[in-house]
């Protein structure tokens, strides 16, 4: 059951679409920033599997530039 | 509880990803993640002392961009050594409401129009130059605050007084503080507290006259149970009309009947004389005897006059006339047992203790204010526990500049800066420093501030400037009051930062600048004055309050009088204020050294700050050679003062059967215009109440939370009950904050005031209740 | 870091031990005249008297092995009357002193090796009546029941502005008793032990009750 944190960039302007496009996504929380253009990603999957799409979907994503991972944990581990 | 701890680790995953983005992006900020802390951004931090009470804290408002965005407590400021109260630490949170004043308003028939604040300020010049002509200089007023700053206090006194020739000044301060500078003129003859919050440290016993510290100066308050904790031998004696959670944290809470304080006071001085326990070579060397006027009325009839004609009187009679207030005989006045009484009499008797004794509202808002004062007063000398570390009669205040603007600059009818209008050679000085003709300005004082509220609804007064104050909330008996500012003929501009009850009855709205947006300076109870910078910009057209005044003087051809320029008026009107205060009584700072510090005491004498007046050993403007010198009096003495107990105007009867008393709570500041726009401080105390005790409501048939009538001959409010809340009244009474407009109270209070002080009384009137 | 807690929490002690150090440093109790009214502004006299009562270094010791996770672990939802955790003689059935030895003023226990959480409701005598010990691990039937998250904490209102109080002050008065000292969780204990006047600073704000409405002028 991991629970992993990002920094999500947009493409450039492209931060409300990148919002939409997340929060509408499954396991996805985001804190979008007021300020500049960049948004907090924090997923939460059930399993592995969940957790291995939800990466390829991330990947896939056209309004999204560039995913850094901030914090990452496995709770059953 | 699995479901909690993937709570936990997801907000720790957050955190650690905004941690990050701060780290890359300064200054940025997230949605619903702007409250928590270690966003970070950058902050720069900027000395100010705290907007609300008379304590003076001194913050540090953490500034980002051009947003105040946080506050802590100043660890430099000896007043409260990094520590806030929960308003201080929410301060900033009261610029940003969302319905401040940003545009200046011009009544329009039934509307009010947003215009140019320029235009705004062509018609207030016109309307006073109008006015003046058609009914003469003393038609027009200017009411201000114990929050005006130093600088919007002086201008004022500077234009009304000295410029166009009127002593129609008053300030809120009237209703606040009167009462303490008679008492201090009366006994001392200078104003303002000889000690200073350092007397907290030193002190063995505290006693709490009709004062709620714990709510309504906390920080004071935590300070003394410090030292209580610290020192283990430390008493803290609550003497109060109703059960608070000041008496929770006292040693011993003593409840007294409304008024009888001044009974009370006495016999503690007659069981000090009894018991032998008089300071002799104290009050042989540094005091007098005195008597006054008895019987001196209540001032609820217009034009009520009244002058006191002080008498000396030897240690003697002073004696015989304490034979009245033996402890069994107050007993039956005040119901405080004779015990008690004798109990607070050894403790203020017992040599070895240090006494200090605190008051604010419940003294000073009294209709024998000036009385009790000296009656307290009247205590410490007896006993010689004055002017020395620990040993402190301490009148405390309500507002953050009541001493600074009010008192030190003399924002009051009869006042200058220096002296007093009816002083030939206090005028001559003022005039010397304005620049003005010495016949410009009156020796006659005009009208306090509830007369000059009468003379606004008689129709002798027509136009009022009101800045930085709500009255139309604070006055006493307010129905008559708005009703008269209400009247046809009657011109009202208000200066203020939210709209409020007295925008309502303006004809001139213009928008201010509030605390930090503007540069200024305040002083707190202990004779410190506390500058603060503009630290960010007020919004659209607001403009502080010294600078509305000083466009209206140009505009009314003062313009040599008020030559400043935007960039350093602030600065150029402290220097020219100061010259007022030239003297080794009263010294002032000079403005860079109020710059660089976190306040700073007058009397302020080659470099040094005066912790202890009249004391030779810390006041340098003692005579050379004496031990203590009350230099405010011609003789160097103090004075003791023979004052009775006289009842409150109005007691209950059998038609109106409860006392009312009003006041505050922790969470709001004065009419909550600032305190409510917090959103934590509105959503601990949403709305106002009628504190009952637990029998008197069981026999209303009300339990809490129900609806309850307050009727008293002058209005009525219907408002929810608490009973066993906040406080406790006891059987008999009740109590009432008057922070919530939507609860008038003082449409209810009677405008009974001081005689002497002409400060109202709000903690006493006659009222009774029904179930609503 | 979530499974140390559990640890020290989750393992059987027997013996219920009544050694506590800090207990025989309480001082007498701080009374008001006769006839003053008790109970009021939410007991807050509770406050004032433990502030008064206990020693500073009592309230600012701490041994950090309490955390917010065992804390939750003990309770149902947020403000339920938390499990015992530890080993209780069966004999006993709510005598007050029994509980109250260790749990009134707190204290090292070296049976149990830990510190003795502190009770904010030391006046309630009967124990049992919301607190009871788990004799088994095993459920009846599985159980479907679900709560809501505890309140969160950092709910300041400005960066390092003091946080309101989440809870509601119900059975919760004395502040001191929950938020200082060596038993207490390390999430929620304050740093300034040293203040007495808590409300002074933190105003309730009961995270899990809707929020108040906004001032707005009538």
């Amino acid at each position: 059951m991991p629970i992993l944190s990002y920094l999500a960039l947009p493409q450039t302007g492209g931060l409300k679409q990148l919002c939409n496009d997340l929060d509408g996504l499954e396991y996805c929380e985001i804190i979008p920033s007021l300020n500049e253009e960049v948004v907090v990603l924090v997923t939460d999957t059930p399993d592995l599997k969940a957790e291995k799409n939800l990466q390829k979907t991330l990947k896939e994503l056209p309004s999204l530039q560039s995913l850094s991972m901030t914090f990452g944990h496995n709770a059953e581990q | 509880m699995k479901l909690n701890r993937r709570s936990f680790i997801k907000s720790a995953a957050a955190g650690s990803a905004i941690a990050t983005a701060g780290a890359l992006f300064p200054g940025i900020s997230f949605a619903h993640w702007q409250k928590q802390e270690g966003a970070s951004g950058q902050i720069t931090w900027q000395k100010a002392p705290c907007r609300f009470c008379g304590t003076g804290c001194g913050v540090l408002v953490g500034v980002s961009g051009d947003r105040a965005v946080a506050v802590k407590g100043d660890p430099n400021c000896s007043v409260n050594k990094g520590l806030c109260c929960v308003k201080g630490y929410h301060s900033v949170q009261a610029l940003y409401g969302k319905d401040r004043l940003t545009k200046a308003k011009i009544r329009k028939g039934n509307k009010m129009v947003e215009v140019p604040i320029k235009e705004a300020l062509d018609v207030i010049a016109a309307k006073m130059k109008e006015t003046i002509k058609k009914h003469g200089k003393d038609s027009v007023s200017m009411y201000g605050s114990g929050q005006w700053t130093i600088p919007d206090g002086y201008v004022a006194s500077k234009l009304f007084k000295g410029c166009i020739g009127t002593n129609n000044v008053e300030a809120n301060a009237r209703l606040c503080m009167a009462s303490a500078v008679t008492g201090f003129l009366t006994s001392f003859g200078s104003d303002e507290p000889m000690g200073c919050y350092e007397d907290i440290e030193h002190a063995d016993v505290f006693v709490t006259w009709g004062n709620n510290m714990a709510e309504m100066h906390p920080v004071l308050f935590s300070r003394m149970l410090a030292s209580r904790k610290r020192k283990k031998d430390v008493t803290i004696i609550d003497f109060a009309t109703r059960t608070t959670r000041t008496s929770q944290a006292a040693d011993k809470s003593i409840l007294f009947k409304p008024n009888t304080d001044l009974a009370v006071a006495n016999a503690i001085c007659y069981e000090i004389i009894r018991n032998k326990w008089v300071n002799w070579d104290f009050v042989k060397k540094h005091t007098t005897f005195h008597k006054g006027k008895t019987n001196i009325g209540y001032g609820t009839e217009d034009h009520f006059k009244f002058k006191d004609a002080p008498e000396d009187i030897s240690f003697n009679e002073y004696k015989e006339f304490l034979e009245d207030y033996t402890p069994e005989k107050v007993e039956r006045i005040s119901g405080v047992s004779a015990k008690d009484i004798k109990y607070m009499a050894s403790l203020y008797g017992d040599p070895k203790k240090k006494c200090t004794s605190f008051w604010c509202m419940g003294m000073n808002q009294h209709v024998r204010g000036t009385w009790i004062n000296n009656l307290v007063y009247n205590i410490h000398l007896l006993t010689g526990k004055i002017s020395t570390p620990g040993n402190s009669p301490f009148s405390l205040t309500g507002q953050p500049s009541a001493c600074g603007t009010v008192r030190e600059v003399g924002t009051l009818t009869h006042k200058l800066p220096y002296g007093v209008v009816m002083n030939e050679k206090a005028r001559k000085k003022a005039a010397k420093i304005w620049n003005v003709p010495v016949s410009n300005i009156d020796p006659k004082p005009t009208y306090h501030t509830v007369e000059m509220f009468r003379a606004l609804d008689r129709g002798d007064i027509r136009f009022m400037w009101i800045q930085v104050t709500n009255p139309m909330i604070t006055m006493p008996n307010l129905n008559r009051y708005r009703n008269g500012a209400l009247k046809d003929d009657r011109f009202i501009v208000v200066s203020d930062v939210y709209p409020t009850p007295t925008t309502d009855v303006a004809d001139v709205i213009l928008p201010a600048t509030m605390w930090v947006e503007q540069e200024g300076m305040f002083g707190n109870s202990e004779r410190r004055t506390q500058h603060f910078d503009r630290i960010v910009p007020g919004p659209g057209e607001t403009m502080s309050d010294t600078w509305q005044i000083i466009e209206v003087a140009r505009r009314l051809g003062f313009k040599k009088q008020f030559p400043w320029s935007k960039k350093d008026y602030i600065g150029k009107i402290w220097e020219e204020y100061r010259r007022f205060h030239d003297h080794p009584k009263h010294n002032m700072a000079p403005y860079t050294l109020l710059k660089e510090r976190s306040g700073v005491q007058w009397p302020f004498v080659n470099g040094k700050e005066t912790r202890w007046r009249f004391n030779a050993k810390y006041d340098p403007a003692c005579k050379p050679g004496s031990k203590f010198d009350f230099y405010g009096k011609k003789d160097g003495k103090a004075w003791i003062w023979a004052r009775p107990y006289e009842s409150a105007a109005e007691s209950p009867d059998n038609e109106y059967n409860f006392w009312l008393n009003t006041g505050r709570v922790i969470e709001h500041w004065h009419t909550g215009s600032m305190t409510r726009r917090v959103p934590i401080l509105n959503a601990a105390m949403p709305e106002s109440y009628v504190e009952i005790n637990p029998e008197d409501a069981m026999d209303l048939g009300v339990v809490n939370g129900e609806k309850v009538k307050i009727i008293s001959r002058r209005g009525s409010v219907t408002m929810k009950a608490s009973i066993n809340g906040r406080g406790v009244p006891p059987r008999g009474q009740v109590f009432v904050p008057f922070f919530d407009e939507s609860y008038k109270i003082n449409e209810v209070t009677l405008d009974a005031f001081c005689p002497i002080s002409k400060q109202p009384d709000y903690k006493k009137c006659a009222v009774r209740l029904e179930k609503a | 870091m979530m499974k140390k807690a559990e640890t020290i929490f989750g393992k059987v002690v027997f013996g219920f031990a009544a050694v506590c150090l800090f207990g025989a440093l309480g001082a007498q109790s701080v009374q008001a005249a006769p006839g003053i009214p008790q109970g009021f502004d939410s007991d807050g006299e509770k406050i004032f008297n433990r502030y008064n009562e206990t020693p500073l270094a009592a309230m600012t010791g701490t041994d950090g092995t309490r955390n917010l996770n065992a804390y939750y672990d003990l309770r149902q939802y947020p403000g339920s009357p938390p499990r015992i955790p530890h080993k209780v003689a069966t004999s006993f059935s709510g005598e007050a002193q029994n509980c109250l030895a260790c749990h009134e003023t707190g204290g090292y226990d070296p049976e149990l090796d830990a510190f003795a959480p502190v009770t904010p409701h030391p006046e309630n005598v009967l124990c049992y009546q919301c607190h009871v010990p788990m004799r088994t691990d095993k459920l009846f039937v599985e159980s479907e029941w679900q709560s809501i998250n505890p309140p969160k904490l950092g709910l300041s209102q400005l960066g390092g502005s003091p946080p309101p109080i989440p809870h509601s002050l119900q059975l919760r008065e004395d502040c001191i008793a929950c938020h200082t000292g060596p038993a207490a969780v390390a999430e929620i204990r304050v740093e300034h032990a040293s203040r007495g006047n808590c409300r002074q600073c933190h105003l309730p704000m009961v995270a899990t009750e809707p929020p108040v409405k906004a001032f707005k002028r009538n």
